[in-house]
């Protein structure tokens, strides 16, 4: 039997999904922010102890470690980031610092500028120039370039990004900048623009490059400490990295730009949540990830949740590598509680995994919405927490609760747990408002589903605030983001630019092209361990109307296998043309017959299938009532009172629960408010419904 | 056609009638949609569009207009287009009979004695009615034009002493008949404007707005006509009330201001603008008496829409950012603009260039006059450099072609207490994309050589203006260019005791023996190879510099911000070691004595 494993590292708990056939085992244990591979050997050796093995006999049977970090956006959200330099073309040193004018607000005259990841003072111009169509306008100045490396040098810098005008036509001046960075700073770590983002304009490229070589440091010694610790235990493989548009692929290949892992975590769950949805006939869903830390929403439309590239800003810088849309929110089990200043706040400060909450007893001195659930009776320290890796503790929780809340507030331990619960209710139900809001779409409209140890808490009750009739739960929902990881597929996605009136192409010239895509797709994804027969290509191109800006991509075949060129041949291009004029049409309203439209890049993804969990519904087993396994005084929102208390364990496919209740699953706590009803589903995923008043 | 239509336009329009009551939840839902569906409008039409300004610079707007023609919705967009499309669409609703206004119509209109902007930015819209056929909203959408058929190439004159010099004015004009596309009317535009991308351009608005509609169509659908109406009722009440609310905490007063911008087209010196703002209790004025109406003057003379709209794009930047956007700014601010001044221009003056200057004058003197009560927000949402170098040429085909330059990259982002001014501009023109020399040299034949911050040309201040760029530009053919000075004598002013911003300077022909300093407006013809170097002035200090942190001043020298020698000069910091070793310290103690020997100096000076 063979293994596949998704691991996700939050800032709180790493979390495991291994898929043994069709089998799905779940684990999660606390992160080690140190040293994050520290958790995960941690926790796969745990999984090994639960199939009888050592961690070596394991590790050889995984055909595949999936892993989506934040370990990118960490470095951007504590601007810890490596010493950081800039060489570009003489005279456009400031591009990074003056966005193309963008502001995040115009109507905000106090918005503060980003913290600078790299200050104009180790942003150095070189005399050099390329134009347009590749030529070389100006060349090199070598002599200027040595001295302003060592400027760089003299600063510290630790890593250099090298951006120059028209590099993807032809990157002869990065290459040779590069050599010299290398000769002058040989521990350097280099990122060059037109392997990180071959394409124009030259603000999107640089700003995506100058972020890449600002986390790239940490994101590769953190993945090289990883894939390290993986082999000296037993795993021969690659390591796949879920990558910030949703698929996944080698470190090998992520090496020139570490940054396409940005946000790769969340993208994990946003695609399993896809999956899972369409699975259970639920389209339209309101993704919301309550963990540790954070508070992560994200909204599928029609099933899908598309990779956007281009104009995604992050944490204030753009990057422009494609990326699932995901909103982050401060609020999660961890964030701090406190009335120090005469209102509650909940967040976004968070205890983090260490010291964590007072419950876990790991020192933690600051109450927390982890605390407060503990005095609401929401969860207990008699039931195992996080799959048993540890018990909760009341310890101090009285204390802490009193000292930053009741005590300012001067209300008893009790109401202050209540108003925690309620503020930081209502912060997610807002931001939630703000993100649908903003897409138009009414909530009402959607499912929730709803994942992340602390989602399930609090699902029923926002999906009531917003209006929300239905919620989804998956079984797997606390480690979601790392079943989503095994839902992703292997894939490249790469273009060239060729820019040519559509009526001058040249179909061979195109066909070149896509074959050097092709071969590189190859190499990389066999390396990975895949075959050729298991490769699809989807070869597309990327057209517009003279003047346009904005080019639509045009699909001109899906092959499966072998490479098979019969598509290209001479009449491909008159095909492509018309199907940009319809394709226009559809998507503006309006084709222009008159203009002959020009070809601007030439694409192509491949991918491969690869197992996948398998994710069903419907409500065919027998409906009846379950059986609690004990009572507990809690409150749901309608003061204290005896509580049923189901073990998850306990519950099968038809069970159905009414509400007041909770649910202690092994990883996460479901709670059923009053007013709502939960059951389980044929795939034992649970859904909560409404009930008519 | 004249000030009585005026009048007419901007006359307070009554709530649209409904029986329905809604919850604020619901309204801001609502509101969002409408906020939405305008992102979706002005995305399309940058998607779509032909041309570089629209597709690449984001120099559109769409808003949503209701039936009895008050502003419902804005998308983020320049504050030159923000709030302008009512006035546009209102003389559209004074003429629904006349022009058979149904389901599936498109109009545009452009036309600055009618409500427009000027000539360029042409405000396409399209009805939304109900089941009835009862006119609910209207999806509006304006954009720039690269041309508008005038005597000169590119929409601007700088000698066209009246508005038909500019080319094709257009009150309002049917595009679209019942979903069918008037073609003769469409060609009819197409023929009267010499930029190839036109065709694309109109057909990607036409486009837009149509979705708008749709999108529209759906939202009554989903709430029902009335709650919608109750919707935008309550927003609009609603941010004309938070407006008060804020003003009814500023204190009650005139505060007046005066800003002159160097000179008109034709050389005329010091056109003046008079800006008093007068607070009692929650009603603020915003009065223009006072402003030029000398009748000599030429291509200063802003439309009237864009003097309303400027006004309020520069309060709403002064209070609460997270205020709607709607009708109820102008329900809750009362302007005077005298009639047959440069504010509000007797008809048929040339409209072009006053869209930038007299224009963001307004604004400038709102801000400055407001400065010593809103010290936080005071910062002028503004660009002040006349009109960008436009290079205009003609390809192998004659078909037209023109750089617009919207590649300024630092200019007029000006201080605020407690804020340096940072990034490109002013937060207003947060929403301008700049263009970028990859995407204009794979386009136009030019290079651009350099378009840095230049050290020092910033105000100083104990919070400091962004320095200003150096565009340096080069033209690979003979091409005509076309510019328009300001600045130079009067720039950006400084706040509260803060420097102004540095004087902008514009020279052509650079390196050659025939190089010149442009000093006013010009319509030159330049040789294939010739370069131009344009230096924006940076944004205004505030307060006075010798109270800026000596560190921050350290750290400005080290970034080239601001040089050694100014940082003594202009800050009274005195600096030791070299910024090539990174090794600048603040020697404390003579800083101390330099600043107060400057301190007793100023205050002699002002004692004086």
């Amino acid at each position: 039997m063979n293994y596949r494993i998704g691991i996700d590292i939050g800032g709180t708990f790493t979390d495991f999904a291994m898929l043994k056939g069709q089998e799905l085992i779940l684990h999660k244990n606390l992160s080690t922010p140190d040293d994050r591979s520290v958790g995960v050997i941690q926790g796969l050796e745990r999984l090994a102890a639960m199939e009888g093995k050592s961690l070596t006999q394991l590790l050889e049977q995984v055909e595949a470690i999936i892993h989506g970090t934040t370990v990118a956006d960490n470095t951007l959200i504590e601007m810890n980031g490596a010493c950081t330099g800039l060489l570009t073309t003489a005279g456009f040193r400031d591009e990074l610092e003056l966005r193309r004018g963008f502001k995040e607000d115009i109507w905000d005259v106090r918005l503060a500028p980003p913290v600078p990841i790299i200050p104009r003072r180790r942003r150095l111009g070189v005399p050099e120039r390329i134009r347009f169509d590749g030529s070389v306008h100006t060349p090199l100045d070598e002599n200027a370039a040595r001295s302003a490396i060592r400027r760089l040098a003299k600063q510290g810098v630790e890593s250099v990004a090298i951006c120059t005008l028209f590099c993807f036509t032809n990157p002869v001046h990065e290459l040779r900048l590069a050599q010299l960075v290398a000769e002058e700073m040989p521990d350097a770590h280099i990122s060059l623009s037109h392997q990180v983002l071959p394409k124009s304009p030259e603000f999107e490229r640089v700003s995506t490059t100058a972020v890449n070589a600002y986390v790239g440091p940490r994101v590769s010694q953190y993945i090289n400490r990883l894939s390290e610790r993986l082999k000296e235990s037993g795993y021969s493989r690659h390591l796949l990295l879920m990558q910030s548009n949703g698929g996944v692929m080698t470190q090998e290949y992520l090496a020139g730009s570490p940054i396409r892992v940005l946000s790769s975590g969340p993208a994990g769950g946003v695609i399993g949540s896809a999956a899972i949805g369409r699975a259970k006939g639920a389209t339209e869903l309101l993704c919301v990830d309550m963990g540790g830390t954070s508070y992560d929403v994200s909204v599928i439309r029609d099933g899908q949740a598309p990779a956007q590239s281009g104009w995604n800003w992050h944490h204030r810088y753009l990057v422009a590598v494609p990326m699932v849309q995901v909103e982050t929110l401060g609020a999660g089990g961890g964030s701090i509680c406190s009335a120090a200043t005469g209102t509650l706040q909940v967040g976004p400060a968070s205890a983090g995994a260490a010291p964590g909450p007072v419950c876990y007893g790991r020192g933690g001195k600051l109450p927390t919405v982890t605390d407060a659930m503990l005095v609401l009776g929401l969860l207990s320290d008699e039931s195992e927490f996080a799959g048993g890796s540890f018990k909760l503790v009341r310890e101090g929780v009285a204390e802490a609760l009193q000292e930053h809340v009741a005590g300012p507030m001067k209300c008893s331990i009790e109401e202050a747990a209540f108003d925690c619960w309620r503020v930081v209710n209502a912060n997610m139900t807002q931001a939630v408002r703000r993100l649908t809001a903003q897409k138009g779409s009414n909530p009402e409209d959607l499912t929730l589903l709803a994942y992340g140890g602390n989602g399930p808490v609090f699902a029923a009750i926002q999906a009531q605030e917003l209006g929300i009739q239905r919620v989804l739960v998956p079984r797997t929902s606390p480690g979601f983001s790392a079943t989503g990881a095994l839902a992703a597929q292997p894939c490249i996605d790469e273009e060239r630019s060729y820019i040519v009136a559509g009526t001058k192409a040249d179909i061979q010239h195109i066909r070149q092209l896509w074959q050097e895509l092709d071969q590189r797709a190859e190499h990389f994804l066999q390396q990975a361990g895949f075959s050729r027969q298991d490769m699809q290509c989807r070869y597309q191109l990327n057209l517009r109307y003279p003047g346009q800006n904005w080019s639509l991509t045009v699909e001109a075949a899906t092959v499966q296998g072998a490479q098979d060129w019969s598509f290209a041949g001479d009449t491909l291009i008159a095909q492509m043309l018309e199907r940009f004029h319809q394709l226009h049409f559809a998507r503006y309203g309006h084709a222009r017959d008159s203009e002959a439209p020009e070809i601007t890049g030439v694409r192509l993804i491949a991918s491969t299938e690869v197992p996948k969990p398998h994710f069903s519904g419907g409500f065919t087993a027998p409906q009846r009532a379950a059986v609690p396994a004990k009572q507990r005084r809690a409150n749901l929102g309608h003061g204290f009172r005896a509580t049923d208390i189901y073990r998850g364990a306990d519950l099968v496919p038809g069970h159905s629960i009414a509400g007041p209740a909770i649910i202690e699953e092994a990883f996460t706590t479901i709670v059923v408010y009053p007013g709502w009803n939960a059951r389980l589903d044929d795939a034992g995923d649970y859904e909560l419904n409404r009930q008519p008043n | 056609m004249s000030f009585e239509l005026n009048r007419r336009l901007v006359a307070r329009r009554p709530a649209l009638d409904t029986h329905a009551t809604v919850d604020s939840v619901t309204a801001s839902i609502v509101n969002g949609a409408f906020e939405t569906i305008c992102f979706e409008v002005a995305t399309h039409l940058g998607r779509a569009a032909s041309s570089a300004i629209i597709n690449q610079s984001n120099e559109r707007n769409a808003s949503i207009i209701d039936a009895h023609g008050r502003l419902a919705g804005i998308s983020v967009g320049i504050p030159q287009l923000l709030f302008v499309s009512p006035l546009a669409v209102r003389w559209g609703l004074e003429n629904v009979r006349q022009d058979d206004w149904g389901p599936g119509d498109v109009f545009v209109g452009n036309d600055p004695d009618y409500g427009g902007g000027h000539l360029p930015d042409y405000t396409v819209y399209a009805p939304v009615f109900d089941g009835r056929g009862e006119l609910v909203l209207i999806q509006a959408l304006q954009a720039h034009q690269g041309d508008t058929g005038g005597k000169d190439p590119g929409g601007f004159s700088v000698d066209s002493t009246d508005i038909f010099g500019e080319g094709l004015g257009i009150p309002v004009l049917k595009l679209v008949h019942r979903g069918q596309p008037r073609r003769d009317v469409i060609d009819l535009l197409i023929r009267n404007n010499r930029f190839p991308s036109f065709a694309g351009d109109i057909a990607a608005m036409i486009s837009a707005v149509q979705a708008g509609a749709v999108s529209l169509q759906a939202l009554l659908t989903r709430y029902g006509v009335d709650l919608v109406k109750a919707a935008v009722n309550f927003n609009i009440d609603q941010t004309a009330q938070r407006f008060r609310q804020a003003v009814a905490q500023w204190p009650d007063g005139d505060y007046p201001a005066d800003v002159w911008i160097d000179q008109d087209t034709a050389g005329n010196p010091d056109v003046h603008v008079r800006v008093t703002c007068r607070i009692a209790g929650d009603q603020l004025t915003v009065d223009m008496t006072g402003s030029d109406a000398r009748p000599e003057l030429v291509n200063v003379w802003n439309t009237f829409a864009n003097t309303r709209g400027y006004a309020i794009a520069q309060l709403a930047s002064m209070v609460d950012p997270a205020i709607n956007k709607n009708e109820g700014l102008f329900y809750a601010v009362e302007m005077v603009i005298p009639e047959g001044s440069i504010l509000q221009p007797p008809p048929n003056k040339p409209a072009a260039l006053g869209a930038f200057h007299p224009a963001v004058e307004v604004g400038e003197a709102i801000c400055i006059a407001l400065s010593p009560i809103l010290p936080e927000r005071c910062a002028p949402q503004v660009y002040k450099l006349g009109m960008p170098n436009a290079v205009i040429g003609f390809n192998e085909r004659g078909e037209m072609w023109m750089d617009q330059g919207v590649d300024v990259r630092a200019s007029d982002a000006s201080a605020t207490q407690g804020l340096d001014g940072w990034g490109a501009m002013c937060a207003g023109l947060g929403n301008l994309i700049l263009a970028t020399a990859e995407d204009a040299e794979s386009r136009f034949p030019v290079l651009n050589l350099a378009r840095e911050m230049t050290t020092d040309t910033g105000g100083a201040g104990r919070w400091r203006g962004q320095p200003g760029t150096c565009n340096i530009k080069q033209v690979l053919e003979p091409v005509s260019a076309m510019t328009w000075m300001v600045s130079r004598k009067h720039p950006l002013r400084g706040l509260n005791g803060g420097d102004d911003a540095g004087p902008y300077s514009n020279r052509f022909l650079v390196g050659t023996e025939q190089e010149f300093e442009v000093q006013n407006a010009l319509n030159a013809q330049l040789p294939a190879g010739a370069i131009t170097r344009y230096q924006y002035g940076g944004g205004a200090g505030f307060e006075s510099p010798l109270l800026r942190d000596p560190l921050a001043v350290r750290e400005d020298v080290l970034d080239e911000y601001v040089s050694i020698e100014a940082a003594r000069e202009r800050y009274g910091v005195i600096l030791t070691g070299s910024i090539e070793d990174f090794d600048l310290a603040v020697d404390v103690n003579k800083t101390e004595d330099l600043r107060r020997q400057r301190q007793t100096a100023k205050t002699w000076d002002s004692a004086r």
